[in-house]
């Protein structure tokens, strides 16, 4: 209510600033830093674990300006925005160094311009792999899914798996633990921070990792509603979009080290854990290509430009 | 039925006074929730086979199942929403009347007409609100967001047109209870 | 406006709103609009309906619907009441022995449903007629119906468990096991009661009876011969068979839990079909009928109240009070009564699903800081949130219980369940003094934790 209030939704679990899920962190850090950049004429709060409003409604609720910020995987908005299953489209990036490098790229460009079209706008890119945790054997090559029942979690991931020969299924995520441990469910596909709050662990004993390279990244971007953005004086503004900005370093940090910490996890609950190799990613990348990028460029001229544009990055 | 307690139906009087309009309108009402109360009941069954079926095809024959639930869930939603109406003219949706004991008999008549206005000012918002998010989803060409990705006008279809019969039902009945307060 | 003075005013707005007769749907999303309309971005209404129906879109919580489906096919066929005879049969020389049927019947639905509605639904629509044909009072019928079907959420499965272990970080197996001690304690505390209020009423029956008054259906005696009770073994078989059937479904792998739930609807129905021959429109119509009307009214309340916590979580109403609390520095066991207290009055008008997304993030640090353990605790609050559910004004149960036996008043609902409130509070009690009820199960199964 009180005039330069920013209210962040997100859908992970809350904590402080100094401990629990990065993402909860990185929103927290945020919201500190622009208020002492502001001398408190700016704050933010947070709103951990979807506290505020259901998972899937945060996107629009931005786009309308009846919320003024967001951490929310991008693709979420697939439905309503077709261009933004391109933040988890499997293998379009493969590695930390291609997935940062969309920012300043022509694939970046053009898909914030979109966004801004849409009435939000991008104020941290921020990036996570993501790894599949399986209950018997470890995913690691295509070839291994077959015949395992697996929750993708995307329309495109679950294209893939079908491919591969899976018997995709889906699910809520809250389901995953109960079905994992009743086995109507053999493995389930997510990022490594998630991997690490599902517990999936105690249920699950193979982790394949997303260390090094995969072919699942997920686009997670801070985002601020337009509106709400464009009533700002300018000096907030760039606040804002330089905290933003400072912050990608340390999602990328935070990412990273999640990525090392959910193997660690699985080795000391007894379960083992597998890293992609080079051939492995362009196997699952091939496969991508017949499928989810065929589909996704055949939605619109759109689609398929920024599916171009994104090629180009790797 | 087995049980001799279940006085369903005995508790409420009839409530729309007969003949002239209302009454008319009223069987107009009760005709459309018959119907809706039947394709809800198959819409209600479909759900709970779809589920079924999808373990048999998955486990079985080893077939993907990416849109039961979201199926299942859309039969569900549209059902309670059609449904809403019909459980209103029944008096389903539950208050809490513990004042109306307390209470002169023609104050309680002027409480309860005021509760219906309340409830029909209610629903009649978000049967507008409805009607918006409907023509959005429409106009973008919006879908979910799953494998199975189906158009989201058709829930939201159903959630306004769910809303709009539960406002009329509830005008109905509000209508009602003032003619019945001036004879 | 300070966040203290609107909170208050939403709480007082919401009392009158409700008090008032509204139905609580429309009365929650009333007092929702109206605090949007005066202290939020006018863009907030535009997304209402998307919210509710983002809400309701949810599979875990339309089964709902299903379970009370599973319920009504049982509940409303005579395989309810064969069920019941049978179970009377063999129990009826037990003081109370219906009644600690019904518990034992709740907890086993409570066994295969993750939601308490569900489960008061399913077991109340046989359970409560069979009952008060038997002598027992209505409140006393519908109070036990209303606490067994709590257990709903604290036996697993269990959708508000799911929802914290998310929140806190904790393990959900652990937490599923830790609820079986405090489930089983509960079950013990009700069938105990029910023997003791059973002995009340009969014993004041036999008095009115002895006195020259109406005789009571308590005092009439049942008279069976071994072999009719055995004869009324095969009865039982149903039932049985649906919980082994859906047990096997769930456990065996071979079902997703929402599956199950429609695995079951469908299970029950094809029992009912197969072994009483109701399969005919005319004789599913009114199954369906009240499966619909029902599972639509708790939708409603259900949808409708995400809205009301949404305007109480972006006003910070909800947030505002648990930091208050938390900045109070109370002392161990003091900061515990104060939250279990919050919770108790968020109880008041919120179901428990709404309570965990608003509160753990904010009470769950403070309370780990003090040193308690969070499954523990997840277990204590979720006994407390059962409360709420049979507390008015927004109690999901008794809504359900008035709905199963319209012409038990309310009032009579209410105060039946007064004396198990008292020994859920109790419950609480034993948990704090003795942890172990909850802790010993998981530490045993999955090791003591680090
Ligand atoms: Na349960
Ligand atoms: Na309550």
């Amino acid at each position: 209510q009180s005039a330069g209030e920013l209210k962040i939704s997100h859908q992970f679990p809350g904590g402080t600033a100094t401990e629990g899920d990065f993402r909860d962190r990185l929103c927290r850090r945020f919201s500190a830093e622009i208020g002492k950049r502001t001398n408190g004429a700016l704050r933010g709060t947070v709103y951990p674990g979807s506290s505020l409003m259901k998972t899937n409604a945060q996107f629009s609720s931005v786009r309308k300006g009846a919320l003024d910020m967001t951490l929310v995987p991008l693709s979420y908005a697939g439905g309503e925005v077709p261009e933004t299953n391109i933040g988890l489209m499997p293998g379009i990036v493969t590695n930390y160094d291609q997935a940062v490098s969309w920012k300043k790229a022509e694939v970046g460009k053009a898909l914030a311009n979109i966004l801004a079209d849409k009435g939000v706008l991008i104020v941290s890119w921020i990036w996570q792999a993501g790894g599949v945790a399986s209950r018997t054997v470890p995913i690691v090559n295509p070839e291994d899914a077959k015949g395992l029942k697996v929750r993708g979690g995307s329309r495109e991931m679950d294209m893939v798996l079908k491919a591969a020969g899976s018997t995709v299924l889906t699910l809520p995520s809250n389901e995953i633990y109960a079905a994992m441990q009743t086995g109507a469910l053999d493995a389930a596909m997510t990022s490594s921070t998630s991997l690490i709050s599902f517990r999936l662990e105690e249920v699950a004993k193979a982790l394949t990792t997303g260390r090094g390279k995969t072919y699942w990244f997920m686009f997670e971007p801070l985002l601020i509603s337009r509106t709400v953005f464009e009533k700002l004086p300018k000096a907030q503004q760039d606040v804002i979009m330089a905290v933003g900005a400072e912050m990608e370093a340390f999602a990328l940090e935070g990412a990273k080290a999640d990525d090392q910490a959910v193997a660690a996890v699985y080795q000391k609950a007894g379960g083992k854990a597998y890293d992609l190799n080079d051939a492995a990613v362009k196997k699952w990348q091939a496969i991508a290509r017949d499928t989810a990028w065929k589909d996704f460029a055949g939605k619109n001229e759109s689609c398929a430009r920024i599916l171009k544009l994104a090629e180009a990055t790797l | 039925m087995s049980h001799g307690f279940e006085l369903e139906g005995a508790v409420k009087a009839p409530e729309i006074p007969e003949g002239g309009i209302l009454e008319g309108i009223n069987r107009l009402m009760q005709g459309l929730h018959t119907a809706i109360m039947f394709l809800s009941s198959i819409a209600l069954l479909l759900a709970s086979l779809i589920l079924c079926s999808s373990v048999f095809l998955r486990y079985f024959l080893k077939i993907p199942t990416d849109w039961q639930d979201e199926m299942s869930v859309f039969l569900l939603v549209g059902a309670t929403f059609m449904c809403a109406g019909y459980v209103q003219s029944q008096r389903g949706h539950i208050g809490i009347e513990a004042v109306a004991s307390l209470l002169p008999p023609l104050v309680n008549r002027l409480r309860l007409v005021f509760c219906d206005l309340v409830s029909f000012l209610f629903c009649s918002f978000f049967s507008w609100k409805s009607m918006l998010l409907l023509h959005e989803a429409w106009v973008d060409g919006q879908t979910t967001s799953s494998s199975w990705a189906p158009p989201l006008w058709i829930p939201y279809g159903f959630m306004t047109t769910g809303m709009t019969l539960l406002s009329l039902q509830i005008l109905l009945q509000l209508l009602a209870g003032i003619v019945r307060k001036e004879k | 406006m300070a966040e203290s003075t609107i909170g208050m005013l939403y709480g007082l707005g919401t009392l009158i709103v409700m008090f008032s007769g509204i139905p609580i749907a429309f009365a929650l999303g009333t007092i929702a609009v109206l605090f949007m309309l005066v202290f939020m971005p006018a863009a907030a209404t535009d997304t209402i309906t998307q919210n509710v129906f983002e809400e309701m879109a949810n599979i875990t919580l339309l089964s709902i619907p299903l379970f009370i489906l599973k319920g009504a096919a049982i509940g409303r066929s005579r395989a309810g009441a064969d069920l019941y005879l049978a179970i009377h049969a063999w129990m009826h020389k037990i003081p109370g022995g219906l009644g600690i049927a019904n518990v034992f019947a709740c907890a086993l639905f409570a066994a295969m449903a993750g939601s308490s509605p569900a489960t008061c639904s399913a077991i109340g629509g046989a359970g409560i007629p069979e009952m008060r044909s038997r002598g027992y009072s209505p409140g006393f019928a519908a109070g036990i119906i209303a606490a067994g079907g709590t257990l709903g959420i604290l036996l697993p499965p269990s959708i508000t468990m799911i929802l914290f272990a998310v929140a806190a970080e904790q393990s959900l197996g652990r937490l599923f096991l830790a609820g079986i001690g405090p489930g089983l304690l509960l079950v013990a505390l009700f069938a105990g009661y029910a023997v003791f209020r059973f002995k009340v009423e009969y014993n004041s029956a036999l008095d009115v009876w002895h006195s020259g008054g109406a005789k009571s259906a308590y005092l009439d005696e049942m008279k069976m011969t071994r072999a009719d009770k055995t004869r009324m073994l095969p009865r039982v078989i149903p039932f049985v068979l649906l919980l082994i059937g859906v047990m096997a479904a769930l456990y065996g792998g071979y079902a997703t839990p929402s599956e199950t739930a429609g695995l079951g609807g469908i299970l029950a129905l094809a029992l009912i079909a197969g072994i009483y021959g109701v399969w005919r429109p005319a004789q599913l119509k009114p199954i369906l009928n009240s499966t619909l009307k029902e599972s639509t009214m708790l939708m409603f309340i259900i949808g409708m109240s995400l809205l009301y916590s949404y305007v109480m979580s972006y006003l910070h109403i909800s947030q505002g009070a648990a930091e208050w609390i938390v900045a109070m520095h109370l002392s161990k066991w003091l900061l515990l009564a104060a939250i279990l207290l919050f919770v108790v009055v968020l109880g008041f008008f919120l179901p428990p699903v709404s309570i965990i997304l608003m509160t753990a993030p904010i009470i769950l640090p403070p309370l780990k800081d003090a040193g308690f353990d969070l499954i523990w605790f997840g277990i204590v609050m979720t006994v407390v949130m059962e409360m709420g559910l049979i507390h008015p004004p927004v109690g999901l149960n008794i809504f359900v219980i008035k709905n199963v036996a319209p012409d038990i008043p309310l009032k009579d609902i209410v105060w039946g369940v007064m004396p198990f409130l008292g020994l859920m509070f109790l419950a609480v009690l034993l948990l704090c003094l003795f942890p172990g009820i909850a802790t010993w199960l998981p530490d045993l199964v999955m090791g003591v934790a680090s």
